[in-house]
C-alpha cells in the first residue's frame, strides 16, 4: 500500500486559531506583561530556565500568549531564540561573585558568613489564602510602607559582602578534593547535537534547560533506589552573577577593556555524596563528592535534582536509570518531550491504517485455520 | 576610565547618568548610528565549582548599538530590551575611543555614581541580612 496524499482543514484550521483567540478573550480582562512580571516571577524563572533565555520580559510574553501553559511558553521562546543573533560568548562567570539573596547550607549549621533564608516558602503554611481575593492596592503600600519602615534604623556595612563557598571551607580542611582550574572549551549542544558518550560540560548544558518536573522526578528516582546517590545538600544559593564579555573585534584587549553588561538571576546548588574509594593501602575508605546544580532564576528543586543527576551520570551504571546518560538527557527537554507527545495528535491514518489492514489480514488467517 | 568599571556605573544605575553623558556629546559632536539597535544574544559561559570546568549556562537577551563619533565606533551592550540605553552607552564608548574632553571630565560624576550604587547595595543586603539565621544549641 502507498501513501495516499490527503488535503482539506484548512478552514477548519483557521477558523480553530479563531477560536484560540476567542476563548482569550472572552473572559474581557487584560492581563498586564508588567503583572506577569511583577507578580508570576517563578513561572518566568521556570520558562527562561527550560527555554535557555534568559529574558524576564520575552518569558512574560510567552506565558501571556501561551494563556499560562509551561510548555506553550517554553516552545515559543525556543522559536524566537531560533531568529534572533548570537555574536557574543560572556567571560567565564566564577560563582563567588554572585551578590547573593539567599544561601542555606542542610550540612552544616555554622557556615562561614551564616545562612541567609531570604524570600522562601520553606517555612511557609500551605493554606489558602481568601485575603487575596480581596486584595487592595491601597493595603498592599501601606504594607511596603511598614516594612521599609523597620529598616530605616538599620546600619550596613560599608562594603558589600560577598559569600564564600561552603566548600572552599572544607577543601582548605583537606575533606575534599581540590581541582585545578580546567579551561577545556565547554561543548555546546545548541551548536552540535549530542553525541555519546557526552562531556561534563554539555551534560550540565541539557541538564540546566532541562523540563522542571523531568529533572525533579529523575532526580527523586534517583533518591528512591533507581540509582545510587543520595547526597546530603552543602550548599545552595540564589542571587545575580554579573556578566562580562569583550569585543569580538578589538585586539589586545585588557580585562579592563571588558563590557560589564548586566547582571542575571541564578540558583546554584552543591550537593555532598559520599562514595566509597580505595586507599593507598587498598582498604576502602569514605570520600566526598560533589553533585554540581545551576539553572536560571529561583528554581531551587530543579537545582538541587540536577546536582544528583550530575552525581549520577559522573558514575555511569547501566543497573540504574539514572545512571545512564542517554536515558536521562535525552528524555528532559521540555520542547523535545511534548513535541513528540503532541506530534501523536497529528494525522497518522496510513500509518494506523496499515496496522489495521495487518490485524485484520491475521484474524481473517486465524478464522479461515479454524473453519 | 576604563571600559569595565565605567560600564559596570552605567548600566548598575537608574539610566539618567548615560543618558546626561550621552546627551552632552550629541549636542557637540556628529554622531552617526552605524547600525540600527537590535536584539541579540550571549551565550554564558560558566564555571561549575565540583570539578573546576566550563559549561555553557544558556543564552541571555542582550541590546547592542553601535555608533560613530569622530570615527570612532563605538559600542553599547546590555542585558535586557533597552535600545535608548544601549545607544547611551555606545555614544559613551565611542567618546572614551576618540578620546574626546568631555570624558575626561566625567570621572568625578561616574564616581559619585559609583558610590550612590554601592550605598544602595549596602543598604539592600542589610535588610536581607534580617532573614540570616542566629542558631542557639538546645541543653537537652
Amino acid at each position: 500500500m502507498g501513501y495516499v496524499p490527503v488535503k482539506g482543514g484548512t478552514q477548519a484550521i483557521e477558523a480553530s486559531i479563531k477560536r484560540l483567540t476567542y476563548e482569550r478573550l472572552k473572559g474581557e480582562e487584560i492581563l498586564e506583561i508588567n503583572t506577569i512580571l511583577a507578580t508570576m516571577g517563578s513561572m518566568i524563572d521556570q520558562v527562561m530556565s527550560e527555554s535557555s533565555l534568559y529574558s524576564p520580559e520575552l518569558a512574560a510574553l510567552a506565558i501571556k500568549q501561551g494563556e499560562g501553559s509551561l510548555e506553550e511558553a517554553v516552545f515559543l521562546m525556543r522559536a524566537h531564540r531560533s531568529t534572533l543573533p548570537r555574536h557574543y560568548y560572556s567571560e567565564t562567570v566564577e560563582a563567588e561573585t554572585m551578590l547573593v539573596e539567599r544561601r542555606i547550607s542542610a550540612s552544616f549549621k555554622d557556615i562561614p558568613g551564616g545562612q541567609l533564608l531570604g524570600a522562601t516558602y520553606d517555612y511557609t503554611h500551605r493554606l489558602l489564602d481568601f485575603g487575596l481575593l480581596e486584595e487592595s492596592m491601597e493595603t498592599n503600600r501601606r504594607w511596603l510602607e511598614d516594612y521599609k519602615d523597620n529598616f530605616s534604623a538599620i546600619q550596613g556595612s560599608k562594603e558589600v559582602v560577598y559569600f564564600p563557598k561552603v566548600v572552599d571551607y572544607l577543601r582548605e580542611e583537606g575533606l575534599f578534593e581540590t581541582y585545578k582550574p580546567d579551561n577545556t572549551a565547554p561543548t555546546d549542544v545548541t551548536k552540535k547535537s549530542l553525541q555519546f558518550p557526552t562531556t561534563r560540560s554539555a551534560r550540565l548544558q541539557v541538564m540546566t534547560r532541562g523540563q522542571t518536573g523531568a529533572v525533579t522526578s529523575f532526580g527523586y528516582a534517583s533518591l528512591r533506589g533507581y540509582g545510587q546517590v543520595h547526597p546530603t545538600v552543602g550548599e545552595v544559593r540564589v542571587g545575580k552573577i554579573p556578566i562580562y564579555t569583550i569585543h569580538p573585534n578589538e585586539v589586545n584587549q585588557e580585562p579592563e577593556d571588558q563590557f560589564y553588561i548586566g547582571e542575571i538571576r541564578i540558583t546554584e546548588v552543591e550537593s555532598f555524596v559520599p562514595v566509597t574509594v580505595k586507599n593507598d593501602n587498598n582498604k576502602d575508605e569514605l570520600e566526598f563528592e560533589i553533585g554540581y546544580g545551576a539553572c536560571y532564576g529561583q528554581n531551587e528543586t530543579k537545582a538541587i535534582a540536577m546536582s544528583i543527576l550530575d552525581q549520577c551520570l559522573e558514575h555511569p551504571n547501566t543497573d540504574f536509570p539514572t545512571h545512564d546518560e542517554e536515558f536521562v538527557l535525552l528524555h528532559i527537554d521540555s520542547v523535545e518531550s511534548t513535541g513528540f507527545i503532541s506530534h501523536l495528535k497529528l494525522p497518522h491514518y496510513v500509518t494506523f491504517q496499515s496496522k489495521l489492514d495487518s490485524i485484520r489480514q491475521v484474524k481473517k488467517e486465524v478464522q479461515e485455520v479454524e473453519n | 576610565m576604563k571600559r569595565r568599571k565605567r560600564t559596570e556605573i552605567l548600566i548598575q544605575g537608574d539610566g539618567s547618568l548615560a543618558k546626561a553623558l550621552a546627551a552632552s556629546i550629541t549636542q557637540k559632536y556628529e554622531c552617526r548610528e552605524v547600525s540600527v539597535p537590535e536584539q541579540g544574544m550571549i551565550m554564558v559561559k560558566m564555571r561549575e565549582s565540583a570539578k573546576n570546568s566550563l559549561f555553557y549556562m544558556g543564552e541571555v537577551l542582550i541590546t547592542e548599538a553601535k555608533v560613530e563619533i569622530s570615527g570612532k565606533i563605538g559600542t553599547g551592550l546590555l542585558v535586557g530590551m533597552d535600545e535608548q540605553r544601549a545607544t547611551h552607552l555606545a555614544i559613551i564608548d565611542a567618546a572614551y575611543k576618540a578620546q574626546l574632553p568631555e570624558a575626561v571630565d566625567w570621572e568625578h560624576q561616574l564616581l559619585e555614581e559609583e558610590k550612590k550604587i554601592r550605598m544602595a547595595k549596602v543598604q539592600q543586603q542589610a535588610e536581607l541580612f534580617e532573614t540570616k539565621v542566629s542558631f542557639e544549641t538546645m541543653e537537652v
